[in-house]
């Protein structure tokens, strides 16, 4: 690329309400041009859980700009990134090593809200998230859904350090205003990166997104992974991203740097919300055109496994992560030997929580046991959100709480056995405590 | 020497079931590297399924450290850790000091390790019952690449012990996978060479010298009455000797024999684990006497360097195993 994407002054520009735009402001064209072509066509690599998310990031033309602050188990991903970044000569995509996590969000602010049109991809765990808090809350409500924070879960704390993941970190920021989608597998993590953007970028959205993994348990299990060739992808997120109708921080007003009075604070917090609930209705939609394209599953609300036709349980299990499948190796021989239908479902979209598909997928359970990963100070969070799913059921099943792996500890066989033994306590209507912990095959 | 067991038919596993592999080594030593050429090996079968990660405990170079393998024909579920592998691997001997590399393998079962010694003479020293497959692959390392690293044999080893993939497939894998690593050209020649080398050094046999109390599954026995903010020892370790984290094969040595040590106290002020002996001198001020290497030391090596009359040093060293002594 000869030219520079930005043209000379004075560019063309028109009022808007919310500031000015000035549409030839980026050559986009220049950008798509500039992009160097990953993969031609659909390919099969190993890949860890970072090494996928970095891969679908550096095949999106829209991401020209890579700020990154390492930390464990996330570091990866830059690194994937910066090696294959430095090999191509002449380039013009960039990685930008900040000085700390905090300089990598408002890094992200000031991009996006420039580049509107663009997407600026992140990675970080744990306290690296903590870090940037100051500003994810008010990234989270500035309608900039062209920023893509990978949180690579690590339980939140810094002493005693632990470098495994439990989804503390995720969970303690579920209302900075991020959309957040929890994936297993490699594969689930490479094309949820790939439509995430078309989720926060969409005009009803407009709000970033915060895809997560499982540190260590995905960040670093390696498997097979299926890259889609670089066109396609473009085709696909070209379908659902629109140039951006609002102005950036060229001369416009934003989230940022304005002091306002309660009246318009509150009607800010009220759109934010409604932007938030479209979530629901659009994410099937892209899910669905995903599928049609790729062949594979697309974005969902939850996978669920063992519900019959009819949708009826006697046990369903509500967790989350790569230790659910541990929960899929035992449950038909757990079924089998119990005499029960045993069903669960592993959550996807954690944030905003939809309820009313949580609801319908479990009315029909006699019992429901949360598998809680994340250090709570009750019950738990995901028990918490399913109570509040149930709870307009004329006769809501009881649920069960536990706690397992937290800190990223193994949840074995055994363990999963252990609290699918104390779960059926409800279904013979013995009192439970509020919530138990179990580990290696024992409640603590 | 008892009679013959019979070994597990490990492509059977893979065909029916799932073969689950773990491997215990140190934290820089190339287990992780090994355990993911293998799974790159494993996934140039279009039909098969692998899952490969690894644990490390503390983040530090000499510090204990686990990979786990699952590879089977049919979609793998099971997230949670490998405790019962039908294969265990053994980077690192020093390693074994601090876990019991072959819990939890049920009789039968394959174990790899990178050692000197003979299969028979592992076989004892571990007590095990199965297949036993050797390589010297920290001499081939050091011959053909210029570092102690076992890793490229290991690899070749535990690829020879699952089957299924002839010698250059196994080389042209490993391979791809350095230089996915940008390894320049001449280093991936030298690895070849070690690669060919290691394939020509393996030995193997088939022992049965488990008794029935050997590598039993640990009960986890809870996490106890902990003052608060305590650290519990590392989950890797049944010592917590930091002293494991020194390479293999090295250990300090203090030597005074013309008691010139002046008393500076530099390295009793510079060890970072206070395992530097003294007693006060009226005339000298603390006057060095010796130096516990058996918990704490990880060869950090603060001591030589400040020591201005150079009394501490490192030193080959060597466990010498009575199966060894015997025969």
């Amino acid at each position: 690329m000869k030219e520079s994407i930005v043209p000379a002054a004075p560019m063309a520009h028109h009022t808007t309400p919310s500031g000015e735009i000035y549409p030839g402001a980026l050559n986009l064209e220049k950008v798509r041009e500039a992009h160097r072509v990953l993969h031609k066509t659909r390919d099969t690599i190993t890949a860890d859980g970072n090494t996928a998310a970095a891969i679908a990031t550096l095949q999106m033309w829209r991401c020209i700009l890579f700020a990154g602050f390492p930390i464990t188990p996330s570091t990866k991903y830059i690194e994937t990134i910066a090696a294959h970044i430095s090999q191509q000569v002449g380039g013009k995509k960039r990685v930008k090593l900040m000085e700390a996590e905090h300089a990598v969000a408002d890094y992200l602010v000031g991009a996006a809200a420039a580049c509107r049109d663009l997407i600026f991809p992140t990675a970080t765990s744990s306290v690296g998230l903590d870090h940037m808090t100051e500003t994810t809350r008010s990234l989270g409500a500035s309608g900039l859904g062209n920023v893509l924070l990978v949180d690579v879960y690590r339980a939140t704390a810094n002493f005693p350090l632990c470098i495994e993941g439990d989804p503390s970190d995720t969970l303690a920021h579920r209302d900075d205003g991020f959309i957040q989608i929890a994936c297993r597998g490699k594969q689930q993590i490479y094309d949820t990166m790939i439509q995430s953007p078309c989720l926060g970028m969409h005009h009803e959205v407009m709000t970033p997104v915060m895809p997560g993994y499982y540190g260590i348990k995905d960040s670093h299990r390696n498997a097979r992974l299926i890259v889609e060739p670089d066109k396609e992808i473009h085709a696909f997120q070209d379908r659902w991203i629109k140039p951006c109708p609002f102005p950036g921080l060229v001369n416009g007003d934003t989230a940022f740097g304005n002091c306002v009075t309660s009246r318009h604070f509150q009607g800010f917090k009220v759109s934010q919300k409604r932007r938030m609930d479209r979530v629901l209705d659009v994410l099937p939609q892209i899910s669905a055109d995903f599928e049609r394209q790729f062949g594979r599953p697309g974005l969902a609300f939850f996978d669920a496994v063992g519900f019959g036709d009819d949708g009826a349980a006697d046990l369903a299990v509500v967790s989350l992560g790569p230790d659910f499948g541990t929960f899929e190796s035992v449950r038909e021989e757990y079924a089998k030997r119990s005499g029960l239908k045993v069903a669960g479902i592993a959550m996807r979209l954690l944030t905003p929580f939809p309820r009313d598909a949580v609801r319908k997928r479990l009315e029909r359970a006699k019992a429901v046991l949360v598998v809680n990963q994340a250090h709570h100070q009750g019950r738990g969070h995901l028990t918490l959100d399913v109570a509040d799913a149930l709870a307009d059921l004329a006769t809501p099943p009881r649920i069960v709480s536990v706690f397992a792996g937290m800190g990223g500890a193994d949840v074995s066989e055994i363990t999963w056995e252990q609290m699918l033994d104390h779960g059926r306590g409800a279904l013979e209507g013995r009192a439970m405590p509020p919530w138990a912990v179990f580990h290696e095959g024992r409640q603590l | 020497m008892k009679a013959p067991a019979q070994a597990m038919d490990l492509q059977e596993v893979i065909r029916t079931s799932v073969l689950e592999v773990r491997g215990d080594g140190k934290a820089g030593g190339g287990l992780v590297l090994a355990f993911q050429s293998l799974a790159s090996l494993m996934l140039r079968d279009d039909e098969m399924h692998v899952q490969e990660w690894p644990f490390f405990s503390s983040a530090r170079r000499g510090a204990n450290i686990r990979s786990f393998l699952r590879i089977s024909r049919r979609p793998i579920q099971a997230g949670c850790e490998v405790t019962r592998p039908r294969m265990a691997v053994l980077m690192d001997e020093g390693a074994a000091r601090s876990v019991d590399f072959a819990q939890g393998v049920p009789p039968g079962g394959t174990f790899v390790l990178n050692t000197r010694h003979t299969p028979d003479e592992c076989a004892r020293h571990y007590h095990l019952t199965g297949r036993v497959v050797t390589v010297p692959g920290d001499d081939i390392g050091t011959k053909y690449l210029k570092h102690a690293i076992g890793n490229v044999s290991l690899y070749i080893a535990a690829a020879r012990a699952i089957g299924g993939f002839g010698i250059e497939q196994l080389a042209d894998s490993f391979l791809e996978t350095l230089k996915k690593r940008r390894i320049p050209a001449t280093i991936l020649e030298r690895n070849r060479a070690a690669l060919l080398a290691s394939a020509e050094s393996i030995r193997e046999g088939i022992f049965d010298e488990a008794g029935p109390d050997d590598h039993p599954l640990a009960e986890w026995a809870g996490y106890g009455d902990l003052p608060i903010g305590a650290q519990t020892p590392l989950r890797l370790s049944q010592s917590n000797r930091t002293s494991d984290y020194a390479p293999s094969g090295i250990r300090l040595r203090f030597e005074d024999p013309a008691t010139a040590c002046t008393g500076c106290a530099h390295c009793i002020t510079n060890c970072p684990e206070g395992i530097i002996r003294f007693v006060p001198d009226a005339e000298r001020g603390l006057l060095v006497t010796g130096v516990d290497v058996s918990t704490f030391c990880k060869l950090c090596g603060e001591c030589i360097a400040v020591c201005p009359e150079k009394l501490f040093k490192e030193v080959p060293s060597e466990d010498r195993w009575e199966e060894v002594l015997a025969s």
